[in-house]
């Protein structure tokens, strides 16, 4: 199998020529030792079995943070377990075309098979650039092609040119590749070399379109840009809550439905409880937030794909300082939002490693969306909706304050971790890329890998405890002489009035207890546990949970159990991140220990001051 | 903090110390002693991303507080840097034509 390598600067629309080639075959796995995520997929149509990776971005081989190294250990044949790819497909934005041809020319000297992309041809074009491809070609040695990636058949000229490498696949290297060239020389002489390039073959005109720098005039703007970035995420927090409320309701009333169908069909009996009580009611309740999830991807996805982030990033680098942190933290924090793992992954482009740590430990601060479920369930329960302030929601702003409080406490850990260091500086050094407009398929296509990926947790995960926390619920049977509910005798029923104690100055009850235990498998397991203890436990099976709990909870109780899940360390999944991206169990057991701590002592302080307030 | 050149550039500022809208053209890099060993580094990347003696940049805007971190255009690539990358860049104003 003839095995391909995208490589290119960050924002050169690597990773949508990705999908545009490799569609939905892509398949994203972690490179084997390290936790770097390893997007590869096959590549069809090339007359014989093909592979395309996409390697991280870097501006050079002399790298500076540890996705750069990713890309350079890989293209040298120096990663464990991975070999060099055998042809290079180096991608450069026509509209940035000096940046991207000097890391082309860095590659050239590493004399591997290599062909040479120029991306956004479209976008190139609109701003009067061309291009001589053929004087370009024969002047650096490579065969040169145009794409635009945002097109259905703006590949066409790429895939022929990787049809004739893989007709005629180059020979396997024998030697090792050409050793880098020192640095210091290099860099000027490539340049010059670059300039006398883009004099002979391209024409373009001296400025990039006004559009673009009058948006960055207001986005960039110190007072105007604040407004703009709140503006964005206040919609982003709306949308998640209020647009997707008809379509949560739509698949609960579905639900419900599905619930009473299968409630009248069948016999009275062990196997209708377990298919109402166990599935789906465990299944269901954590299903309804897939519309939430959507809505927050999507937001995230457009945000990352027009370019934005960078300039948010740039906006918060100096209040990020404040606490130890930088701009570069802002993105990775950013993707947390959604889930914290792929966050702690993204850490991986920060180049100052106390930085880096820093910002691991507190990127589970942000509200992920797994928690969403929990946030969404006991506020609807619990906090009236009404409109204050003339046009905010107040379950909306409830869940903003959340979100709130997770920042404001990462900032306070970063300041605390930071205060002990005093350090050399890193440089911020952050490319400002140019905007364009998300691409649909792009956008689509990271959506579909979301929702699969929560259909199959709720398909995986969700559903075995849902069975396995119905199983501790029912059995074993109240005795004949009961006295007590008939969940209080069950497995489940004495673990929770085990556990109970512990929790009690939280305010919290023995079923509140149960559903932090697989919750620890995944946050948005909480609500199917409370669906299925209440359920169990419960007459009326059909009323919804939300109803049920506003009458066994009080109101400070509800809040307490909010706040504990604003910093529990409920997920085992990025408890091993960390364990993996640190590669320290010293930290791991920190992160740990500090975050229970926190959720602890934050939960005993909402439920006290609440108590004192009602 | 600022870099006073010990050179003949009488007209070489730095970066760090310009006006937003400034038209300015890459005479040096220094040293900038904050980044310790790695200062180096720091300077062959600045290299890297275009900052080369000679090449003509413009200041595109701030940060609000203390005036950074600012952003700037070299080549047509707009960047971020902090005041700490900026000092490292020695500029000369470029002559304007009729503009003040």
């Amino acid at each position: 199998m003839i095995r391909f390598a995208l490589v290119g600067n960050p924002n050169c629309g690597k990773t949508s020529l990705f999908n545009r080639l490799t569609g939905a075959r892509a398949k994203v796995a972690n490179y084997p030792g390290v936790t770097v995520e390893r997007r590869s997929g096959e590549l069809t149509g090339l007359g014989q079995p093909a592979e395309l990776i996409d390697l991280p971005g870097t501006y050079s081989l002399h790298v500076t943070s540890p996705d750069e190294q990713v890309a350079r250990d890989i293209i040298l044949g120096q990663m464990k377990g991975e070999a060099a790819p055998d042809v290079l497909v180096a991608v450069v934005d026509a509209t940035n075309l000096r940046l991207g041809l000097r890391l082309v020319l860095e590659l050239k000297i590493l004399n591997m098979p290599m062909v040479l992309v120029l991306n956004q041809m479209d976008a190139a074009r609109q701003r009067g650039i061309s291009i001589d491809n053929a004087g370009l070609s024969q002047a650096v040695g490579l065969p040169v092609v145009d794409t635009v990636a945002v097109q259905r058949g703006g590949v066409e000229a790429l895939l022929t040119e990787l049809r004739r490498f893989a007709a005629a696949p180059p020979a396997p290297k024998s030697a090792a590749p050409a050793a880098l060239l020192a640095r210091e020389e290099t860099v000027e002489v490539l340049y010059t070399r670059i300039q006398n390039l883009l004099a002979d073959f391209v024409t373009q005109p001296a400025t990039a379109p006004p559009w673009q720098d009058k948006l960055d005039s207001i986005v960039m703007h110190p007072v105007l840009g604040w407004g703009v970035l709140l503006g964005v995420l206040l919609l982003t927090f709306q949308a998640v809550f209020a647009w997707a409320a008809p379509l949560v309701d739509l698949i609960d009333a579905g639900m419900v439905m599905t619930g009473e169908f299968v409630g009248a069909h069948l016999p009275e009996g062990i196997l209708k409880d377990f298919l109402v009580n166990g599935i789906i009611a465990g299944t269901g309740s954590v299903l309804v937030f897939l519309p939430q999830i959507i809505f927050l991807f999507l937001f995230i996805l457009v945000l990352e794909d027009t370019g934005y982030l960078p300039r948010a990033a740039f906006l918060l680098d100096r209040p990020m300082r404040g606490v130890g942190l930088s701009g570069r933290s802002f993105i990775p924090m950013l993707s947390s939002f959604a889930c914290a793992v792929p966050g702690i992954m993204a850490t991986r482009t920060i180049q100052d490693p106390r930085e880096r740590f820093i910002t691991i430990m507190t990127a589970p601060l942000m509200t992920c969306s797994a928690r969403l479920p929990v946030y969404a369930l006991v506020i609807a329960a619990f906090i009236p909706e009404r409109t204050v302030f003339g046009f905010l929601n107040l379950q909306g702003l409830t869940l903003f304050v959340l979100y709130i409080a997770g920042i404001i406490s990462a900032a306070l850990v970063a300041w605390l971790l930071r205060r002990r260091e005093s350090r050399e500086e890193f440089p911020l050094l952050l490319e400002l890329p140019s905007y364009r407009w998300p691409m649909p398929y792009h956008v689509f296509l990271g959506l579909r890998e979301r929702t699969m990926i929560f259909l199959k947790r709720v398909g995986t995960i969700i559903l075995a405890l849902s069975v396995l926390l119905w199983f501790l619920a029912t059995y074993p049977h109240a005795p004949a002489d009961a006295t007590r509910a008939a969940i209080e005798y069950s497995y489940a029923g004495q673990l929770g009035l085990w556990m109970q104690p512990l929790f009690a100055p939280l305010g919290f009850n023995w079923q509140m207890c149960i559903a932090l235990i697989p919750a620890m498998a995944a946050r948005e397991v909480a609500v199917s546990a409370l669906a299925t203890v209440y359920a169990v436990g419960g007459d009326n099976v059909d009323a919804a949970l939300g109803g049920l709990l506003a009458q066994s909870w009080s109101l400070p109780v509800a809040l307490a159990y909010l706040a504990w899940f604003v910093y529990a360390p409920q997920c085992i999944s990025t408890i091993a991140v960390v364990r993996r991206e640190t590669n320290s169990l010293a930290a791991t057991a920190f992160f740990t220990a500090y975050l229970f701590a926190l959720a602890y002592f934050a939960a005993w302080v909402v439920y006290r001051l609440a108590l004192m307030w009602t | 903090m600022a870099h006073t050149p010990t050179t003949a550039l009488s007209t070489a500022l730095s970066l760090d110390l310009c006006q937003k809208g400034d038209r300015l053209r890459i005479v040096d890099l220094v040293a900038q002693p904050r980044f310790g060993a790695q200062d180096e580094q720091v300077t062959l990347r600045l290299k890297e991303l275009g900052f080369l003696p000679g090449s003509h940049l413009l200041v595109i805007g701030f940060g609000l507080l203390g005036h950074d971190p600012l952003a700037v255009q070299v080549n047509g690539t707009k960047f971020a840097l902090r005041r700490a990358e900026a000092a490292k860049i020695l500029v000369e104003r470029m002559q304007m034509e009729g503009k003040p």
